[in-house]
């Protein structure tokens, strides 16, 4: 009789707590984002500061794969947000794009070629792989066949990068691609010969060379400023406007001084 | 098609009990031929024979010591306690706790799923087995399980566990889309790493104790299961022993699984329930922060890499030598036939 | 209800409860397999399976994949993946063939050559190597072998002559070989030297009576009778070469590229990419559902290769049955 109680009981309990689990799991709500390597630090960082600055209303998941995928993300509705690190095209109807800070695209090279300044021919030429050796290249220390490290199909800075820096060709076929702008990063870093092209976030962590663009160097002031021409926009995107929770964090993005600190220090303010 | 591979229990277990000529065994007669009688053909093959044992001895002690070196510059004990950051500079800052508990959690949960369907398994395999035809369905089914890659167990897991059957057990995204990754999937995926060491190291083990001591049960008018759960079973305690000790090193030791079924660096769990939740939620262990901290991952932090691989290192020797201890001990206390420490 | 459960079962009960979940293992697998299979149908819908030849460019369609919406059209689906199949080919079967020669050599060296001093500390080298997780090798690889190669042997010669169609970074074919050989012999190693022991005494010594000298008795002997078990062991490598992704990943270069032993020397520095790895790549594409699927067919793929390779193993096994000194 009393097994029987206390089995019951024990059933009860098992029973409310397995209710209460899935109605206790909706109270803070969830926002997912996918998408660019190159905006993820960012987006990271502000998450971050949200859930410090407004406690238990909100949890992110951040996830990366490239812009293309973040965009096919949101499309299917798999995802709240995406991280977009390239310009609206016409593919991207029903989406809303909400910029959220600026960056710069950087040539760069490893630290030992101190190569200080690139036209922009000789960049097209370079990428495009018609230079194939260092000895072309007027100002590199380097010599030897130029190894040129680009991004997988699926970057937004790769095709910021080709629409903004290449006359909107495409790099050649044989250059090593990238999966983030960490790899692009590491491999640039430890090749000799390499070349690559970075935002100015990573490009100026110090293992690298920047190199100027037509005579601009590439940094926040520069690219504040407008001079330097390799500048694009990192969006988040939702599929229709943005609500709820989504809402109130690209809205905080896009207002509050604290987020406003954490994009001046190392990308460029939007406006 | 009984092919050693379900049964890496045999393997390191041989002994060389007999006189070996090479080696000046033998009852003393006869002369040791020696070497500088042989024609150059086969001295070169003695050299390359020598050079192939002590190529793999420089390549052990390199990797031991290079990682000893790297791990011993790198390894703080404020690393072990601290929770890894996504940083400010890129790459990883803080340490690896989160990466550590996530590899010990995840150990435990394919560890409990993986024994009882072990046990159970290898006790019916080895005590009843009828009829013949399930007991191969059985056998052959837990060899496919053992000779699938990491990777291919990870993607089917990722495939089961996409299903919006299962969406209780991660989580769903805004929009319908099953995320398919947490603790729990990993687990269940880890499970089935764990399972053929340990089903293969207790079937042989029940295989080896003698007849009599099942006979002397059922003399005494004990039951078949009886017999198993007083008797069998807990003879076969230091084989059960060594297949988990196996099932833990191959669970540490896989990286596919975690990356692709447990995306994620914190341990965040999912819902407020406390155990519930930490099962839906998503982490990370110490091979997945290795690898997202390698230049394959976010590429920064090369030396948070070799001091998480150096911590790894030694939790595999560890095991290792438990492996060891247990079959060392096994074969002085029972009396029973090693079953033999095992890779 | 709960007391009939607590008191101790009768046989009959126990046998079914503990069949049932023995074959639950054997159910579940063929559940998943069956799953995946589906996932994976529509590369074999709209290939056939000529997705398994060449003549597309491999990563251009993996690209249109990840771009395509929910309902893409039925080119998207177009798939050639032979690059990949060459990739692992080409690796899993360099890297056995030599684990195998350093295999048989090292367990005659361990069993046969070495003296009881020196076996002691190679047995536990050996065991080590057999035990260190694939992600450190590859981080080994990544952090130092592959920039050394990169930047100490490949010749700038060398570079430049195949620059129009690939660049060479160290990542490639010779260090994934390497890693990869040294992954898998420990393995080899373990097989061969219990089959090594298990060979009656008598044999060898019958040899060296008839005037052989101990290593040509070796050779005469032992390493033909254990034939099952070299069989054997090069079927469980090749398994596991052909598993192995994280290393492979890490170091082979990360560029689907079919390596050309017509390029010589620069053939071991050519990048490539093999099944494993390019799952492991394109893993987190599987929400777009053509790139999903071509995932599921690879890993399709992979699986049917290894229980291909276990039942190949088997059928060498069966003519050498007479051979067999104890398996």
């Amino acid at each position: 009789m009393h097994r029987i109680r206390r089995l019951s009981v024990a059933l009860t309990v098992a029973g409310v707590v397995g209710v209460a689990a899935p109605v206790a799991a909706n109270a803070t709500s969830l926002v997912t984002i996918s998408g660019a390597t190159s905006s993820y630090p960012l987006v990271s960082l502000l998450a971050a500061k949200y859930i410090k600055l407004h406690p238990g209303k909100v949890r992110f998941k951040i996830a990366q794969g490239g812009t293309t995928v973040g965009l096919n993300d949101v499309k299917n509705g798999h995802v709240t947000i995406a991280d977009v690190a390239q310009e609206p095209t016409g593919a991207d109807a029903g989406l809303d794009f909400y910029p959220i800070a600026k960056y710069a695209i950087c040539v760069v090279t490893n630290k030992s070629n101190t190569l200080s300044n690139l036209t922009p021919s000789e960049v097209t030429s370079i990428f495009t792989g018609k230079t194939k050796t260092w000895s072309g290249v007027p100002g590199a220390t380097a010599s030897g066949a130029i190894d040129v490290y680009s991004r997988t199909a699926v970057a937004g800075v790769l095709t910021s990068f080709k629409s903004l820096l290449l006359e909107g060709k495409s790099v050649v076929s044989a250059a090593t691609e990238e999966a983030t702008e960490g790899l692009m990063r590491q491999a640039v870093e430890s090749d000799p010969n390499g070349i690559g092209f970075l935002s100015n976030y990573q490009a100026n962590k110090g293992g690298l060379n920047s190199v100027s663009y037509n005579g601009v160097a590439c940094n926040q002031t520069t690219a504040a400023s407008g001079q330097y021409a390799g500048v694009s926009v990192f969006f988040e995107v939702t599929k229709g406007p943005a609500t709820g929770a989504a809402a109130a964090f690209i809205n905080w993005v896009d207002k509050s001084p604290a987020a406003k600190k954490i994009i001046a220090s190392e990308w460029i303010l939007i406006g | 098609m009984s092919t050693p591979p379900s049964s890496p229990s045999r393997l390191w277990s041989w002994r060389d009990p007999q006189p070996n000529p090479m080696k000046g065994g033998g009852n003393g007669h006869g002369r040791r031929s020696s070497p500088m009688s042989w024609r150059w053909g086969d001295r070169l093959v003695l050299v390359a024979a020598w050079g192939a044992g002590i190529f793999l001895c420089v390549t052990a002690a390199a990797i031991v010591l290079y990682m000893g070196y790297r791990g011993i510059q790198d390894l703080r004990p404020d690393l072990i306690f601290s929770h890894p950051r996504v940083g400010a500079n890129g790459g990883f800052a803080g340490g690896f706790l989160d990466p550590l508990l996530g590899t010990i959690l995840l150990t435990v949960i394919g560890i409990v799923i993986a024994l009882p369907l072990a046990l159970s398994s290898a006790v019916w395999i080895a005590e009843y087995g009828r009829p013949n035809w399930l007991a191969r369905v059985v056998e052959s089914s837990i060899e496919i399980v053992a000779g699938t890659p990491d990777i291919v167990i990870a993607i089917f897991g990722l495939a089961v566990f996409q299903v919006s059957l299962l969406a209780p057990l991660s989580f769903t995204s805004e929009g319908g889309g099953v995320y398919g990754r947490s603790f729990i999937a990993a687990g269940v995926m880890m499970s089935l790493l764990a399972l053929p060491p340990m089903y293969a190291a207790t079937r042989d083990g029940l295989q080896a104790v003698p007849a009599h001591m099942r006979e002397a049960a059922f003399a005494l008018g004990k039951t078949r299961i009886t017999t198993i759960r007083r008797v069998l079973v807990p003879s076969v305690r230091s084989n059960i022993a060594t297949g988990v000790t196996l099932g833990i090193s191959r669970i540490i030791g896989s990286t596919a699984i975690v990356i692709i079924l447990l995306g994620g660096l914190n341990i965040e769990p999912q819902g407020s329930v406390p155990g519930i939740g930490l099962l839906r939620g998503t982490g990370s262990s110490l091979t997945s922060y290795i690898y997202e901290a390698s230049p394959a991952g976010e590429g920064g932090a090369p030396q948070k890499a070799y001091a998480a691989a150096f911590l790894l290192l030694i939790f595999v020797l560890a095991l290792n030598l438990l492996v060891d201890r247990i079959g060392r001990s096994q074969a002085r206390s029972t009396g029973l036939p090693t079953v033999g420490a095992v890779v | 209800m709960i007391e009939r459960l607590r008191k101790p079962w009768p046989d009959h009960r126990a046998e079914r409860t503990l069949g049932a979940v023995s074959l639950l293992v054997g159910v579940g697998v063929v559940a998943m397999v069956v799953f995946v299979a589906t996932k994976a149908w529509p590369i074999f819908e709209h290939n056939g399976l000529s997705w398994l030849l060449g003549g597309g460019d491999f990563e251009t369609e993996v690209a249109k994949m990840t771009a395509a919406t929910n309902k893409p059209p039925a080119s998207v689906y177009h798939l050639r993946a032979w690059p990949l199949i060459y990739g692992t080919i080409l690796t899993s079967g360099i890297a056995v063939v030599l684990g195998m020669a350093i295999a048989v050599l090292s367990s005659v060296f361990i069993v046969e050559l070495a003296p009881a001093r020196v076996s002691r500390v190679v047995i536990p080298m050996v065991r080590l190597l057999a035990s260190v997780p694939s992600v450190i090798y590859g981080l080994i690889g990544i952090l130092v072998l592959v920039p050394f190669v990169g930047n100490h042997i490949i010749s700038n010669q060398e570079k430049t002559s195949v620059q129009n169609v690939v660049q060479l970074t160290g990542a490639g074919l010779g260090v994934t070989v390497v890693i990869l050989t040294v992954m898998i012999t420990p393995i080899m190693i373990a097989l061969i030297c219990e089959a090594l022991t298990s060979v009656p005494s008598s044999w060898r010594e019958g040899a060296v009576a008839l005037g052989l000298n101990p290593l040509r008795a070796i050779r005469a002997v032992t390493l033909k009778a254990i034939r099952p078990a070299i069989v054997a062991a090069a079927v469980l490598a090749t398994a596991r070469a052909l598993g192995e992704a994280v290393m492979i990943q890490m170091v082979s270069g990360g560029k689907t590229f079919s390596p050309k032993p017509v390029d010589g020397v620069v053939f071991f520095f050519e990048p490539l990419r093999t099944l494993a790895s390019a799952v492991l790549d394109y893993h987190d594409g599987i929400s777009s559902p053509p790139l999903g699927a071509t995932v599921y067919a690879l890993a399709l793929l992979l699986l049917f290769s290894a229980f291909a390779l276990s039942v190949t193993g088997y059928l060498v096994k069966l003519p050498l049955r007479k051979y067999q000194t104890r398996g």
